[in-house]
C-alpha cells in the first residue's frame, strides 16, 4: 500500500539504502525518525550479536544450497542487514578463487573448524549471537520494505477514515438486517 | 541468580527490537507505533513465559 502523504522520495533508490546500512534508505527519504529506529534497532542487534559470537558468527561459503550440512543459511539472512556484513561475501569470494590469501587478517572469513567447536563448546552466547545477527537482518527486510512501498497500513491515524469504515460496516449490518 | 539465567535477559532486547521494527514497517504515526509495538512487545512476552511456564510445569528432568 503506497500512502500519497508520506514522501517516498525515489523508492528504489531509498530502498537499495535502506539495505546498504540500516535507516539510510529512511533517512534520505527526510523519514529521520524512522531512520533512526530502525538504525538503532537493526544495528544494535547485529553489533551485540556479532560481540556475543565474538565475531566469527557472520561468514559464507560458496557451496550448493543443496549441501545442507555446509551451507550457511543464517547468511542469508544476515545479507540483509547491508555493508556490515558484506565482508563476509567478500572473503568468501576471494577465499574460493585465491585460497589462504589471509585478506583483511581474515576478518570474516569462515573460522578453522577447532575455532568454531571452541565457541560452541563455550555455551549459548555463540548461538544467540547466531539468532540475533540473522534477525537483525530479517528485520531489515521490513525496513527496506517500508523504504521501497511506504508503511504497508498507511499512516495508522485517519480519524476520518476509521469513522467512514465504522459507519459502512454497520449500514452493512443494518442492510443485512433490514433483509 | 546464576549465569545460566541470565542468558534469559537476552530475550528482552530482542523481542523490543522486533516489536519495534515491525510495528514501524506497518504505521506511520508515532503515537499509533508506540502503543501497537508496546502491545505486540507485551503479547509476544506473555506467550514466551507462559510457554516457558507450561514447560516447566510438565518436566520430568530435576
Amino acid at each position: 500500500m503506497t500512502d500519497t502523504s508520506i514522501p517516498l522520495r525515489e523508492p528504489a533508490k531509498a530502498a537499495f539504502l535502506a539495505w546498504l546500512i540500516p535507516g539510510l534508505g529512511h533517512f534520505y527519504q527526510g523519514r529521520t525518525g524512522k531512520g533512526w529506529l530502525y538504525a538503532t534497532c537493526i544495528l544494535g542487534l547485529y553489533a551485540v550479536g556479532f560481540y556475543l559470537g565474538s565475531g566469527k558468527n557472520v561468514y559464507w561459503r560458496w557451496v550448493s544450497p543443496f549441501n545442507t550440512d555446509r551451507f550457511m543459511l543464517h547468511y542469508v539472512g544476515q545479507f540483509f542487514v547491508g555493508l556490515p556484513a558484506l565482508p563476509a561475501l567478500i572473503q568468501a569470494t576471494i577465499e574460493h578463487f585465491r585460497p589462504g590469501s589471509n585478506f583483511l587478517g581474515g576478518f570474516m572469513a569462515e573460522p578453522p573448524a577447532n575455532v568454531l567447536n571452541g565457541l560452541l563448546l563455550r555455551g549459548k552466547p555463540y548461538e544467540i549471537g547466531l539468532i540475533y545477527t540473522t534477525v537483525a537482518g530479517l528485520l531489515n527486510v521490513l525496513a527496506i520494505y517500508d523504504a521501497y512501498e511506504g508503511p504497508a497500513y498507511g499512516r495508522g491515524d485517519e480519524p476520518e477514515a476509521d469513522a467512514k469504515d465504522a459507519e459502512g460496516a454497520n449500514t452493512v449490518v443494518t442492510a443485512g438486517g433490514a433483509a | 541468580m546464576n549465569s545460566a539465567s541470565n542468558i534469559y535477559w537476552l530475550i528482552l532486547p530482542l523481542v523490543v527490537a522486533i516489536s519495534l521494527v515491525y510495528t514501524a514497517s506497518r504505521y506511520e504515526s508515532w503515537p499509533v507505533i508506540w502503543a501497537r509495538s508496546t502491545r505486540l512487545c507485551l503479547w509476544i512476552l506473555a506467550a514466551l513465559i507462559g510457554t516457558t511456564a507450561v514447560l516447566l510445569l510438565v518436566n520430568t528432568q530435576s
